[in-house]
């Protein structure tokens, strides 16, 4: 019981780095819930246009706005200079629209008027560029046809109202689940820098070379003294897990409660106890808490990044998710993904979850195993 | 007595190996971590091709129009290809969707329809095709109409007897019409438009303020109510303000050649690019050190904690500027640049951050000063502070 | 002699706690001065008001007649400390670790040279130059700390418990050392808790205690203070009340204390008391195992002058 409560009395004054880490996963996680509705109605992708118009709002020129208005995300940005190419370039707008003085005389009289833009050449900057072309090509035939502003913008308009059929056929709750996989990926990063951090210190202290001494001529056997303290980690670790399960049900609600949830807990535990016993093979490793601290702060950066905790596993390139499989991470983080396009649960759908879970489970073995062997060692040569 | 003081100062901070791996090593890891994991997102957004289904049922076997326009969007040779696209029947197209090899699939029943799993950009562009297409069949139907009542009024002779060469003759026309009415817009967007070039340049304005921490551990070491050998050093016959000074230049060199090793790594080696004024950036990096040292040396002499608090406080706070200047996602750099610019006027991180995007992103160096200006200012306001805790000699208690 | 520090009305405030209390004292040139006192008696105090590291609230601190300022160089550069808390560079090994604190005093790179072979000869570090801090023992580090604190061969050399935690061998060499600076013109100021070291080395003490000077002089002075001349015990007797009152009746004597078959007879003054006492117990018929006179120490002195409660 002593050793029990010595471990929870140093892990008290270790818990900022914890407390840290679970404020960061917090923000992180809120900051991702932007608001967009789950219904299963189709609903077009729109880009975000800045349009600036130096010619009067009238005519063929309003019906330009009008209608790139009604396609996209119109943002209001002041003309200067600044402000709209920092737009740009922080993607707050991805395609800017600039129309110049006399636009709808010039284009009425055939002078072809030609429209600034600035675009960021991602997807969204092409869909929008696609509107704009699509309605100035139309307008244009048009012109041929009648020189009539009103009747040409009548022809425009009724040529462009198209709006054709989209069904959606699969019923996945895909924004919540993306949601908690977020969540769980970044969970990742709590476990390996705060968890790992606080239980590798706690260890440390312990095995503190003057501490283990006196432990060691103490009447308590050393065996039992041992498996006290694994049994003190883990309970820390199964506190620490049910405190981010719930504090997830906190955050995304009614999502967790499903089977896909479900899969959530378990391949968060599993990781945990994977966790664990890398805390156990660092503060075997290493002596210095100093040099636990950077340790512990690049495999967690370095899990994380390489991963896919930060950012989403499509967008890393091939190579780099060849180098994290050696990650236990990459397993972990991996199944979220997986659990994500969850819909049918049958032996076939889950077989891919359960060798990732076996993999982790693999890992960690090989990290006792290692630990063992060091703990060995490092005996012989006292 | 100041090179004296400068060499062993040297000699301790290079000997203490915690404090070169936050400084040296630290940012280098870091920087190679971002490289791996941010190469890709730019060019993942750019459009790719999209794999798409067709149904080949009758109505589009017969539906030359919508085919052709097909044919082309996935003609391997076509400059504007959209699509990768498979005819295939329509429970082969579901099957697909399902197992996500294609974004969508395209059906011909009376209207066209589009079946997808979610929403989203590809399924976005599918749909806008599809739309478009139907437009076009207007305007083709518009421009027949408006030719053939033309021709008609035109050549009152042939009234009633439009033969079929002329209505396709009409037909090829509009096509020909809506083939030919390319527009031209005037794209005027700057090329350098990477922005996850913000991580880097956050990176080096980190390792520019990590630094600090040299300049705090060297002061630390002369102040009596510091450390021990700070005791001594006050005992001694030597101005305290000369050994600060050749302590802090000794960090300030120590800061020098980690940041310009992590430039020179950032260069070569993840390919950062810094715009075209390398003198700009260079003397941007001096001031960074600069900035950075400053603050180091303010918190040794303001804070009376110990060591360990003060790299604590020089670590969170960097940490937070860095937050703050978009090293976590840029969007909070832009986000506090919009909205609380007031806050990012002070943070060191931010001038260091923002003085590099205006190098590598505007041709103009107005705002490049102002940020210039503005590390000067928060340099001198710290060295300024330090100098008034450091006049006071003695101690009410070591 | 000539009075080279010269401390008056020295007081310092800690909020209401009065660590120094109207302080005055000289020390001459060439003496070794003891400062004696327990724990938190302000001992480290003086000695950092006297170094100018400290602010003081009233008071003066004369060093060769000149007021004491922390840009007095021409005094500071005469000065030595040898500090209680061990204050090297864990970064430097031995030799650059002299070579830096003697270089805050010395700039002429040759004259430095020759300091420092002198002071590692005098401390005994000549096979350890190249080790690091972390590497030698508790002895050597203490070694180490002193000749830190000497190599610029200062005049004035303040010792702050230079001893504490060193085996017998190290401490021997150490006082060795501390007489040879004074063989070659040093002033010391010593502070320790061994009366012992005291006794052998210091020619003059004072003893602090609650920031007060409670006593001040010579080692026998101090000893005369107290009234104690002679103190003798007696083991293995019994002896019942008479008897008690008649051995009370002796000449000379002080104190009395019967306990546990030992008794403990304090003299005043006198000659022979250990002899007459002898003979009294051979008259009387008593028998008993063991008998011994001490001369008082400086430690009776230290704790009838400081009381035995515990400090801290």
């Amino acid at each position: 019981m002593i050793v029990f409560k010595t471990y929870f009395k140093i892990l008290n004054k270790l818990k900022f780095p914890i407390i840290l880490y679970t404020s960061i996963l917090i923000f992180f996680s809120i900051f991702n819930m932007q608001t967009s509705d789950s219904s299963n109605n189709f609903i077009a992708t729109k880009a975000d246009v800045a349009i600036i118009n130096y010619d009067d709002y009238k005519g063929i020129t309003k019906n330009v706005i009008e209608f790139m208005k009604k396609n996209n995300n119109v943002i209001k940005i002041k003309d200067n200079n600044f402000n709209l190419e920092d737009a740009l370039f922080y993607r707050d707008v991805n395609f800017v629209i600039i129309i110049p003085k006399n636009f709808r005389k010039d284009f009425l009289d055939n002078k072809k008027p030609i429209i600034e833009i600035k675009k960021t050449g991602d997807y969204n900057a092409s869909l929008a560029e696609m509107y704009l072309n699509k309605y100035l090509k139309t307008a244009n035939i048009y012109l041929n046809v009648t020189k009539n502003e009103e009747e040409l913008i009548n022809y425009i308009e009724r040529s462009l109202s198209n709006n054709t059929k989209v069904e959606i056929i699969s019923k996945l709750d895909t924004i919540a689940l993306n949601r908690a996989s977020f969540y769980f990926n970044f969970l990742n990063y709590c476990i390996l820098a705060g968890f790992i951090y606080a239980i590798s210190l706690i260890i440390c202290s312990f095995k503190d070379e003057k501490i283990r001494k006196r432990t060691i001529v103490s009447s308590m056997n050393y065996k039992n003294y041992n498996l006290k303290l694994l049994f003190s980690n883990s309970i820390f670790a199964l506190i620490l897990w049910l405190f981010y399960v719930l504090l997830g049900f906190f955050i995304l609600g009614d999502v967790l409660i499903s089977i896909n949830g479900l899969l959530y807990f378990v391949n968060s535990f599993i990781f945990s106890i994977c966790a664990l016993s890398i805390a156990f093979l660092l503060s075997n490793l290493l002596s210095s808490k100093n040099a636990i601290n950077g340790i512990v702060n690049i495999i967690a950066l370095g899990s994380c990044f390489l991963c896919g905790a930060f950012v989403p596993m499509e967008l890393l390139p091939k190579t780099v998710l060849k180098i994290a499989h050696i990650l236990p991470s990459y397993w972990y983080i991996k199944n979220n993904e997986v659990i994500k396009t969850l819909d049918k649960f049958n032996f076939m759908s889950l077989k891919p979850i359960l060798i990732n879970l076996i993999i982790i489970l693999i890992f960690t073995i090989l990290f006792i195993i290692i630990t063992n062997i060091i703990a060995y060692k490092k005996r012989k040569i006292d | 007595m100041f090179y004296h003081n400068f060499k062993y100062t040297l000699k301790r901070l290079l000997k203490d190996k915690m404090l070169i791996f936050w400084t040296f090593a630290f940012p280098l890891i870091l920087g190679t971590f971002f490289k791996m994991a941010f190469s890709n997102i730019e060019e993942k957004e750019k459009l790719e091709l999209i794999n798409i289904a067709i149904v080949n049922n009758e109505e589009f076997e017969n539906n030359i129009y919508f085919k052709e326009v097909f044919k082309n969007l996935s003609n391997k040779n076509n400059k504007e290809r959209l699509f990768k696209t498979k005819y295939v029947s329509e429970s082969k197209a579901n099957i697909l969707l399902q197992k996500d090899k294609i974004s969508g699939y395209i059906v011909l029943k009376n209207t066209p329809k589009v079946v997808v799993i979610n929403n989203g950009i590809n399924e976005t562009i599918i749909k806008q095709v599809v739309d478009e297409i139907s437009s076009q069949e207007k305007i083709i139907k518009d421009i027949i109409n408006i030719e053939t009542s033309n021709y008609l009024n035109n050549d009152l002779f042939k009234k009633n007897s439009i033969s079929n060469d002329f209505s396709s003759s009409i037909y090829k026309k509009a096509l020909k019409t809506i083939e030919n009415s390319s527009i031209k817009l005037n794209d005027t967007s700057n090329k350098n438009l990477s922005y996850t070039m913000i991580e880097f340049y956050t990176l080096i304005a980190m390792g520019c303020l990590y630094g600090g921490i040299l300049g705090m551990v060297a002061i630390n070491q002369t102040l009596a109510n510091m450390s021990r050998s700070g005791k001594r050093v006050a005992i001694s016959p030597t101005s305290k303000l000369k050994l600060i000074l050749s302590s802090s230049i000794a960090s300030y060199l120590i800061q020098l050649i980690g940041v310009f090793l992590l430039f020179i790594y950032t260069i070569f080696i993840l390919k950062v690019d810094y715009g075209n004024n390398l003198f700009y950036v260079i003397f941007l990096i001096f001031l960074g050190c600069l900035a950075g040292l400053s603050q180091g040396v303010g918190v040794a002499t303001i804070s009376k904690s110990c060591e360990n608090t003060k790299t604590g406080i020089l670590i969170g706070t960097t940490m937070l500027g860095c937050f703050l200047s978009g090293m976590m996602g840029i969007t909070m750099k832009y986000i506090i640049d919009k909205n609380l610019p007031i806050i990012n006027m002070i943070n060191p991180a931010n001038m260091i951050t923002d003085a590099f995007y205006t190098l590598y992103y505007y041709n103009t160096p107005d705002r490049f000063y102002y940020n210039i200006i503005s590390l000067l200012i928060f340099s001198g306001i710290m060295i300024f502070i330090s100098v008034l805790s450091l006049r006071r000699k003695k101690y009410d208690s070591i | 002699m000539k009075s080279i520090i010269e401390v008056k009305n020295l007081t310092k405030e800690y909020r209401n706690l009065k660590a120094l209390n109207n302080l005055s004292f000289d020390i001459f040139e060439g003496e070794i001065l003891g400062l004696l006192g327990p724990n938190g008696s302000g001992k480290s105090t003086t000695i950092n008001c006297i170094l100018s590291l400290l602010n003081y609230n009233s008071g003066s601190i004369k060093i060769y007649n000149q007021e004491m300022q922390p840009d007095a160089y021409n005094i500071k550069k005469d000065i030595g400390v040898i500090f209680q808390d061990i204050a090297v560079f864990e970064e430097l090994n031995v030799y650059d670790n002299i070579d830096y604190f003697c270089g805050l005093y010395v700039k002429n790179k040759d004259e430095r040279k020759e300091l420092i072979k002198d002071t590692i000869k005098l401390v005994g570090l000549e096979d350890f130059i190249k080790f690091y801090p972390k590497q030698l023992s508790g002895g050597l580090l203490r070694r180490l700390n002193i000749a830190c604190g000497i190599a610029h061969k200062p005049k004035i050399i303040f010792l702050d418990e230079p001893t504490v935690a060193v085996d017998p061998q190290s401490r021997n060499n150490i006082l060795n050392g501390i007489k040879k600076l004074r063989k070659q013109g040093a002033t010391i100021i010593y502070t320790t808790h061994y009366m012992e070291e005291v006794e052998l080395l210091c020619d003059r003490v004072i003893i602090l205690d609650k920031g007060k000077i409670i006593a001040s002089g010579t080692c026998d002075e101090l000893k005369e203070l107290i009234n104690i001349e002679e103190k003798v015990t007696v083991e293995g007797i019994d002896i019942n009340k008479n008897l008690l009152k008649k051995i009370r009746d002796l000449k000379n004597l002080k104190n009395i204390n019967n306990h546990e078959k030992t008794l403990i007879i304090t003299y005043q003054k006198g000659k022979n008391n250990l002899i007459k006492l002898i003979d009294f117990l051979k008259q009387e018929n008593l028998p008993y195992s063991k008998i011994y006179s001490e001369r008082p120490t400086l430690n009776d002195v230290f704790l009838e002058l400081t009381g035995k409660d515990l400090r801290d």
